[in-house]
């Protein structure tokens, strides 16, 4: 899949600085080419995982997230139009 | 410089000043300034908390050390119904429904928000060019960039238009402006501040921090805005930082990276002010030790390489089904695409396309996975310095401020002038941005969870250089 399909933007390319920037990348002398993730610990531990409970949203909360939405229609909000087939 | 929060705090306790006057006075200079580094003020609301805090203290009632001290906030930070841009086409109409752990604290202990400030769309950048609100410019220079991405931020704190802000930093982004605009900035360790409400950028580098003009005031605050929050896993405990554990520094060894200082790309004043400041240092009979370390164009590229593969991941939900400036297309994807297309800046775009190029099938193995293992190295490396020094002294930035409009003419330029931010980053350290030593200031470093040790030798360099 090319970058403009994979990042949904149209005509997208890839990009020469960018690109400059993954050169480095390729030709770095890493001593092991497979991350361990042994470094940074910031993973949560299973005993230590948030309470699984429902939290209600308050009714301002409510009332922003419908007026964010991008398009209403007699009280309806309206989503973008479904692939066809 | 002393304590700005202190000193407020005693005038409106002595009724010397009364917190509406303040608040307004602050209002009136952001609203007239000409730095750009304003996105919206919250007048209305600041002016209601003001009025509280004055009839507190007119019925002789106790207040905290934050009530009614003004501070600004990055346009990145959910604040519930305020405008949350990320200076962005796409966000320019979307309001926050919920407010952002830090910035609640920061309310709960009574301080006041004035404002949301101008920087880089969603954190890319770093000179706060790349916004829809106009490039924020220096405050020492207006012809020079205000450093970014927490541009608006840092400018804002430098010109007393608040006592201190909240910026965020992924790669530098407090840090970098911070130097630029002769301020303190810090980027605390990874975990200790909840990142709750803050648009994500690159989730495994993000980090909340406060600018000021004081070490007192950014210890104030991140004592405030510390502590482990279920909202965010990644957040730690941590322990109060007080005034008396930093007064007096314990540090005995510094370190810095030889190959920052002899690299080409160092501008010839600011090497000399560097090794000018070791001397000094040196002279108060701490150990001073060379320390090898990654070059820089590695660190750059790592930290680029993982950080767009983030935000191409964080910004997809970035599509104008829920929120955001929709544009209808011929279908879903059309949708999808032409609101993508138009709303982000070219610099938002250059960096989802990086980050989708280095995950994509066959990229992904010789480039990101391989950044991945070059940060664990990066990281490693930095726990065997710490076993050696105390603190790592760095300069902020190669060069000087460059001037508005030349950044945006040359990506990789500007990529490269993080040089000596992101490698902090990617080890997850708490680094001070001090407006001392060089014309961008100095950094410190310390090891994980020891932001103490950074703020102690902050106050040495500011007795010492």
């Amino acid at each position: 899949m090319t970058v403009d399909i994979l990042s949904s933007i149209k005509g997208a390319q890839p990009s020469e600085s960018v690109n400059q920037l993954f050169d480095v990348i390729k030709n770095a002398q890493a001593s092991n080419n497979n991350s361990l993730n042994n470094v940074n610990h910031n993973c949560v531990s299973v005993s230590d995982l948030r309470e699984d409970v429902v939290i209600e949203s308050s009714a301002i909360e409510r009332e922003i997230i419908l007026e964010n939405f991008p398009n209403k229609k007699n009280g309806f909000l309206v989503v973008a139009k479904v692939i066809e087939g | 410089m002393d304590s700005k929060i202190k000193e407020i705090h005693q005038q409106l306790v002595s009724k010397q000043i009364t917190c509406t006057a303040l608040v307004q006075e602050k209002l009136d200079l952001l609203k007239q300034n000409t730095y750009n580094s304003v996105n919206s003020l919250l007048d209305t609301l600041a002016l209601e908390l003001a009025a509280k805090v004055d009839a507190k203290i007119t019925n002789g009632e106790t207040i905290g050390l934050l009530e009614g001290i003004p501070f600004g906030i990055k346009d990145v930070y959910m604040v519930q119904g305020t405008y949350t841009t990320a200076s962005s086409d796409l966000l320019k109409n979307y309001k926050s429904p919920y407010t952002a752990t830090a910035i609640q604290k920061l309310l709960d202990a009574g301080a006041i928000p004035l404002v949301k400030e101008n920087c880089d769309s969603f954190g890319h950048g770093s000179s706060s060019e790349n916004t829809i609100f106009g490039a924020v410019k220096n405050a020492v220079n207006p012809e020079l960039v205000g450093g970014g991405s927490s541009g608006g931020s840092a400018v804002n704190v430098a010109l007393d238009y608040t006592v201190f802000s909240i910026g965020g930093d992924t790669g530098g982004s407090i840090r970098q402006p911070a130097g630029y605009n002769h301020i303190y900035g810090l980027k605390p360790t990874y975990g200790r501040i909840s990142r709750y409400g803050l648009m994500a950028y690159a989730s495994s580098t993000d980090c909340v921090g406060p600018l000021a003009k004081s070490i007192e005031d950014i210890r104030i605050v991140l004592n405030v805005m510390s502590g482990k929050d279920p909202k965010d896993q990644t957040s730690t405990t941590s322990e109060e930082i007080t005034e008396e554990g930093i007064a007096a520094s314990s540090i005995k060894t510094v370190g810095y990276f030889k190959n920052f200082i002899e690299s080409e790309a160092i501008d010839a004043q600011i090497k000399a002010d560097f090794l000018a400041a070791i001397e000094k240092i040196k002279a108060k009979g701490i150990a001073v030790k060379e320390l090898d370390f990654f070059k820089s164009d590695i660190l750059v590229s790592t930290y680029y390489t993982l950080a767009m593969a983030e935000t191409a991941s964080n910004l997809s939900r970035l599509d104008g089904t829920n929120y955001g400036n929709r544009i209808e297309g011929d279908n879903l994807i059309d949708t999808y695409a032409v609101t993508r297309s138009e709303n982000f800046s070219e610099e938002t775009k250059r960096r989802i396309v990086g980050g989708n190029q280095v995950l994509s099938q066959g990229f992904s193995d010789e480039i990101y996975l391989k950044g991945l293992a070059l940060r664990d190295q990066i990281s490693e490396n930095f726990s065997k310095d710490f076993e050696e020094v105390d603190v790592i002294l760095s300069p902020v930035t190669p060069a000087a401020p460059p001037k508005i409009g030349d950044s945006l003419k040359d990506p990789l330029a500007m990529y490269l002038s993080d040089a000596y931010t992101v490698g902090f980053s990617l080890g997850q350290l708490p680094t001070l941005t001090v407006p001392q030593g060089t014309t961008t200031g100095l950094q410190i470093t310390a090891a994980k969870n020891n932001d103490e040790l950074v703020m102690q030798f902050a106050n040495f360099l500011k007795d010492t250089l």
